[in-house]
């Protein structure tokens, strides 16, 4: 069963990684690729036709709904909590742009449409 | 070579669980809260095959589909009130 093996290694990045970005991403790929490789060798190990069938809608399932959560969870998130990042905050720079940008051609007719998002407080 | 599987397994919800309860913010926390539940999953495919049967792979659906739902919930819940 080596699908436990990735399990723990996205375990032991949860712990090492630095930044929150980093914590998801590590949280979010390895256990599922884990959970598929422990289905199938269970698969193989039990052997009967509806194991297989169950096995094969969990990975599926968990397959969809994985992503689904992790990058609902990082947007959510991005923004609202005090994120150190190891490199430079790319989306940060193409949000004060695009915000300069638009502005300036919508100034006339929409004042104060785009709002700056928040960094360190909710919205309460 | 099952007793290997649960010892990886144990490890990875060792970490899980220091992040849980160190994490420095509430979405750090809802990471770990996942990880820790697609390890409970993995660790009942894991005693299935042990055991040998295919009723406790039920289980396993019901477990995973309640933590997409509360993983979104909480998604939500950071969302609206920030970290």
């Amino acid at each position: 069963m080596a699908g436990t093996l990735l399990t723990m290694i996205g375990g032991i990045g949860v712990v090492r990684f630095s930044d929150f970005l980093s914590r998801v991403h590590a949280a979010a790929k390895a256990p599922t690729l884990g959970l598929l490789l422990v289905a199938v060798g269970a698969a193989i190990e039990i052997g009967s036709g509806k194991a297989l069938v169950t096995l094969l809608l969990v990975v599926v399932l968990q397959l969809f709904t994985s992503p689904v959560a992790t990058h609902l969870l990082a947007r959510a998130s991005y923004g609202e909590v005090d994120i150190e990042l190891d490199g430079g905050d790319d989306l940060a720079q193409h949000f004060a742009a695009e915000a300069e940008e638009p502005a300036a051609a919508e100034e006339a007719k929409l004042p104060e449409k785009r709002v700056e998002r928040p960094r360190d407080q909710g919205n309460g | 070579m099952i007793f290997v599987a649960i010892v990886f397994l144990a490890v990875a919800a060792g970490c899980f669980l220091y992040r849980l309860l160190r994490g420095p913010s509430t979405p750090d926390r809802v990471v770990a809260l996942d990880g820790v539940l697609s390890v409970v999953v993995s660790g009942i495919v894991v005693a299935a095959a042990k055991a040998n049967s295919d009723i406790i792979l039920v289980t396993v659906l019901v477990v995973s589909l309640v933590g997409f739902v509360g993983t979104v919930a909480l998604g939500r819940f950071v969302e609206r009130r920030g970290g």
